[in-house]
């Protein structure tokens, strides 16, 4: 018996030992990713402040964009996104909505605001979609930008496909109908476009920040504000945390796997070289950003993939835990099926950086971590029945994630201090930093159960989205 | 070796390694509070002090254009005296120099150019120019730039011939609002790729800046670089060159490089119709 007890706790201190291990192996990495990021991003806003943006709109060269804006069910917003798509700073491009078999009256409203008609244009799908059931162009000369296409039913990945095959631009623009653009936004994200040295640029992201309580005047964001609540506010440092702490750091060593579904340009070439949007997939953003970095990598076609710190898309957060749940287990679910699309990918030197590095630390990080946070917390009650547990040094290992947690998010509101400095308001910051002390004991576990909801639907084959209820902005 | 293997195995080490890595981290998150509200706090003042200073540029600049007030009135100005040797007024009223010099034409614009020359503001233009900093030295051409300090030139041009690419449309930018055409006449012996966003920097600039003498642009489609000729044919067909047909012309009969023969081709289409 005194063996049994010997050996159990020997493996418990081993246990121990590679917990700490991985906590520090993952908080190397953030940190060494905030360093590159927060270097690049000092580096990008010194060169912006001499660019002349405007510069693209009275020239011709500028890109010729093409606006893909899938939606489902947005009747009760859609006149106004609409509106706002039509009038985004930029000459040299085209509006495609695509209603997905949308329930709700969102097609009649369309039809009645934009003067629209059926109209006969010429395409040439190139990827396979649900049934299209009509293109329609507006009579009126001031929304000329403007295609809608009615479709059955397919998903968000059917709609951007159909969106791929109509476009006329050799650029694509995909975004969230929903979300709310900065005005410069697309001559932002065309910019990078025109850098090329010898390699194609295959796609530009954008970041993305959280505009609940934000003041929405006109289909324009007008004044930034921090949210009251805790689930959102805490989204707001989450977002900060991802977009100026490690997309910069990814996109610089080559890696990125990632550019938000909400908004991203792509080269439409690629696109539909590398087979579009994956219908099979709730992570439709990330696997074509994967396949396409992998189109070019199997076909040795020098290429890069852009990134803009600038914020240029703000988005809606879930309020309501269900939604919250919902969305993230999505996430995790699309975590899994693009990594799993791609396993081949996993450590293997012929996709270089991103086969030696981000598909292996978005396996061990990304998909993992809740397993083995989940493991950790199952174990440690195991122990604790046995009476095995150190409290000494669980306790002292807990303080340490929890103080870790804290300095990563006050990073992230050290570096949007010096770099963008949207939320200037002095209460505004204290709610931010309270939401820092409160994340890892509220939030994090929330987002742990989330993913570990991801893993079960994965493997009861749960398919699709989800309903999406979505609050509304607060409008000026 | 076997002693540090025995301390990692026997775990002593832990303790203090966790102890010490909390204090660091609160250590450092409490140093990047303080200054997080240090940073608020000096961004505060300064832009108080900003908002002061332009009340008195202000006063200085209008009656100095307004009001006749001779330029060495206004640098006897107790307030300026007292002001002039600071940095942040000298940046602040650069600042504003260049938004008025942006504003106005004419008499005023050449009475904010004297005033610029005469404060000796261009001499910190000069130094910036002279920076190890990039952007500094971007801040300098521009100021230059803005107020035709013609004298700049050369050492502009210097500047232009940079592979830093902000720096270099900064200061190709700069060269075609002082010398027009004479300003990029040497991106022919340029032997870099020269990307389209560069491109479209020059064109505009020779929009923006109404360069009416463009002799010497056919000099571009000389170039053994297939993007400065490329720049050429953009420059032809943006600000419609008719004149220049000929050498375009010759270029679509000669060019050996299919896009660039094909970009010749189109543009001739384009500006013979």
């Amino acid at each position: 018996m005194s063996f049994l007890y010997h050996e159990i706790s020997a493996f418990s201190h081993v246990y121990l030992i590679l917990i700490l291990a991985y906590a520090i192996l993952i908080m190397s990495s953030y940190l060494i990713l905030a360093h590159l990021s927060v270097r690049e991003l000092r580096e990008y806003l010194k060169k912006n402040s001499f660019v002349d943006y405007n510069v693209l709109l009275t020239s011709e060269f500028a890109p010729s964009l093409s606006l893909i804006a899938p939606a489902y069910n947005e009747g009760f917003t859609i006149q106004e996104n609409v509106k706002s798509l039509l009038s985004l700073h930029y000459n040299n491009y085209q509006v495609i909505l695509v209603n997905d078999g949308s329930r709700d009256n969102s097609m009649e409203i369309l039809i009645a605001t934009y003067d629209l008609v059926l109209t006969e244009l010429e395409i040439h799908p190139q990827i396979e979609t649900k049934k299209v059931k009509g293109i329609y162009t507006s009579k009126n000369a001031a929304f000329k930008k403007l295609i809608v296409v009615d479709k059955e039913n397919g998903g968000k990945a059917d709609a951007l496909n159909v969106g791929l095959n109509i476009a006329q631009n050799p650029y694509v623009v995909c975004i969230d109908v929903d979300c709310i653009l900065d005005k410069d936004s697309l001559l932002k994200l065309a910019k990078p476009f025109l850098e090329s040295h010898g390699k194609r640029i295959i796609a530009t992201g954008g970041v993305v920040r959280i505009a609940n309580q934000c003041i929405i005047k006109n289909g324009r964001l007008v004044e930034v504000n921090i949210p009251d609540l805790m689930m959102p506010r805490i989204q707001v440092l989450e977002y900060l945390r991802a977009f100026l702490l490690g997309r910069m750091a990814w996109a610089r060593l080559d890696g990125l796997l990632l550019i938000s579904g909400a908004f991203g340009a792509f080269d439409k070439e690629i696109a539909l070289l590398a087979g579009g949007y994956n219908t099979k997939t709730v992570g439709e953003d990330m696997e074509l950003v994967v396949r396409m970095r992998r189109y070019m990598l199997e076909n040795k076609i020098p290429y890069a993939v852009s990134y803009i710190p600038d914020p240029l898309c703000w988005t809606e957060a879930p309020e309501d835990f269900n939604i919250f749940k919902k969305q993230r287990s999505r996430w995790m679910r699309g975590t899994i099926e693009t990594l799993s699309f791609h396993k081949k990918m996993f450590l293997n030197p012929k996709y270089k950086q991103l086969g030696m590095l981000s598909v292996p630390y978005w396996t061990l990080f990304e998909f993992l971590a809740p397993a083995i946070e989940f493991i950790g917390i199952v174990i440690t009650l195991i122990f604790t029945l046995f009476g095995l547990l150190n409290w000494h040094f669980f306790f002292l290992l807990l303080i340490f994630v929890y103080f870790f947690a804290v300095l990563f998010s006050v990073i992230a509101l050290y570096s949007e201090e010096r770099t963008y400095h949207k939320y200037p308001k002095q209460t505004d910051f204290f709610k931010l930093l309270l939401a820092a002390f409160i994340e890892p004991v509220y939030f994090h576990p929330l987002t742990v159960y989330a993913a570990l909801i991801g893993y079960k639907e994965k493997i009861m084959g749960t398919k699709g989205w989800g309903e999406m209820t979505r609050k509304g902005f607060t409008k000026k | 070796m076997t002693k540090i293997w025995e301390l990692f195995e026997n775990g002593v080490w832990v303790k203090p390694f966790l102890i010490l890595s909390i204090c660091l981290f609160i250590l450092v998150s409490f140093v990047l509070y303080i200054l997080i509200i240090r940073s608020r706090g000096k961004n505060i003042k300064r832009e108080k002090l900003r908002i002061d200073y332009n009340v008195l540029i202000e006063k200085l600049m209008f009656s100095m254009l307004f009001n006749d007030t001779p330029i060495e009135t206004v640098k006897k100005d107790s307030d300026y005296i007292r002001l002039s040797e600071n940095n942040f007024f000298r940046e602040v009223i650069t600042e504003s120099l260049l938004n008025l010099h942006k504003s106005y034409e004419g008499a005023y614009a050449d009475k904010l150019e004297q005033f610029y020359k005469e404060s000796g503001l261009i001499k910190d233009s000069f130094k910036k120019i002279k920076s190890s900093k990039w952007e500094i030295k971007c801040k300098g051409i521009t100021e230059l730039a803005e107020f035709n300090s013609i004298e700049a030139f050369d050492a502009i041009i210097k500047v232009s011939k940079t592979t830093n690419k902000t720096l270099k449309i900064t200061a190709l930018n700069a060269c075609i609002k002082l010398g027009g055409t004479k300003g990029i006449i040497h991106l022919t012996e340029y032997p870099y790729p020269i990307d389209e966003w560069t491109q479209i920097n020059i064109i505009n600039a020779f929009k923006k800046h109404d360069i009416g003498d463009t002799k010497g642009v056919e000099l571009l489609l000389e170039s053994q670089n297939s993007t400065v000729i490329s720049l050429g044919l953009k420059l032809i067909k943006e600000l419609k060159l008719t004149q220049k047909i000929p050498y375009v012309a010759q270029l679509a009969a000669r060019a050996t490089n299919t896009i660039i023969k094909y970009e010749a081709q189109n543009i001739l289409q384009t500006l013979t119709v």
